[in-house]
């Protein structure tokens, strides 16, 4: 399987894969790094937004 | 029986489908739906709840992203449950082998139909993308999670 990065096309066996999950307040990141030898060739993120945002309308006494 | 103060459920469902206005002129006349669009902001950009319409300022430029960013697939109609009505796009955000080699942590989204008004600010930390593909994957479109809510 062909890979793209910077460098071109390149086969997934040359190249070093490494995952970085990072947990921040309402996200989960992936980070997937791409290595061919010590370069970094490709780097893909994917956020999952785990909570949206809220408009409070919460109701006082008058 | 006794009569309880609330801002109304059904009320809530039509703010979000642009059913009152209680401005002192009636500010829109369309009957579609209105069309809304997803950018990325430089983690040195300065968006918070103050801002009021989307601009180049302070946005990502890179390889393969376009300004003004990905239109956001609209396939779920705002609904309501336990007293919240939430909306959530019903696809993820995608850009695909795309370089972003300057720090992002922001996304706008933005009505572009409506001037370019500003809906919300999502931040998820900072992040580079090098000749490949970012994505924003949704929550869970119900009333805990869902990316648009009003309680």
């Amino acid at each position: 399987m062909l890979i793209h990065t910077t460098k071109g096309l390149i086969e997934r066996s040359e190249l070093a894969v490494k995952d970085i999950i990072d947990e921040q307040e309402n996200a989960r990141v992936t980070a997937t790094e791409w290595y061919l030898g010590d370069e970094l060739v490709r780097r893909d993120v994917n956020v999952n937004i785990l909570r949206g945002l809220s408009l409070g309308a919460e109701q006082e006494s008058l | 029986m006794a009569n309880t103060q609330a801002v109304c459920n059904s009320f809530k469902t039509e703010l979000m489908n642009g059913i009152h206005a209680f401005g002192t002129t009636v500010a829109r006349a369309g009957t579609t739906k209105d069309t809304f669009k997803a950018a990325l902001f430089l983690a040195s950009a300065t968006l918070n709840k103050s801002t009021t319409a989307y601009s180049t300022s302070g946005e990502v430029s890179g390889t393969n992203y376009t300004a003004g960013g990905v239109t956001v697939t609209n396939a779920n109609a705002p609904a309501n449950a336990s007293d919240v009505t939430y909306w959530t796009p019903s696809a993820s955000f995608a850009w695909t082998t795309v370089t972003l080699s300057t720090a992002f942590d922001a996304v706008l989204i933005y009505n572009s139909t409506q001037g370019d008004k500003a809906v919300a600010v999502y931040t998820f930390g900072s992040q580079t993308v090098t000749a490949g593909n970012f994505t924003l994957t949704m929550p869970t479109n119900d009333q805990t999670t869902g990316l648009l809510r009003i309680s």
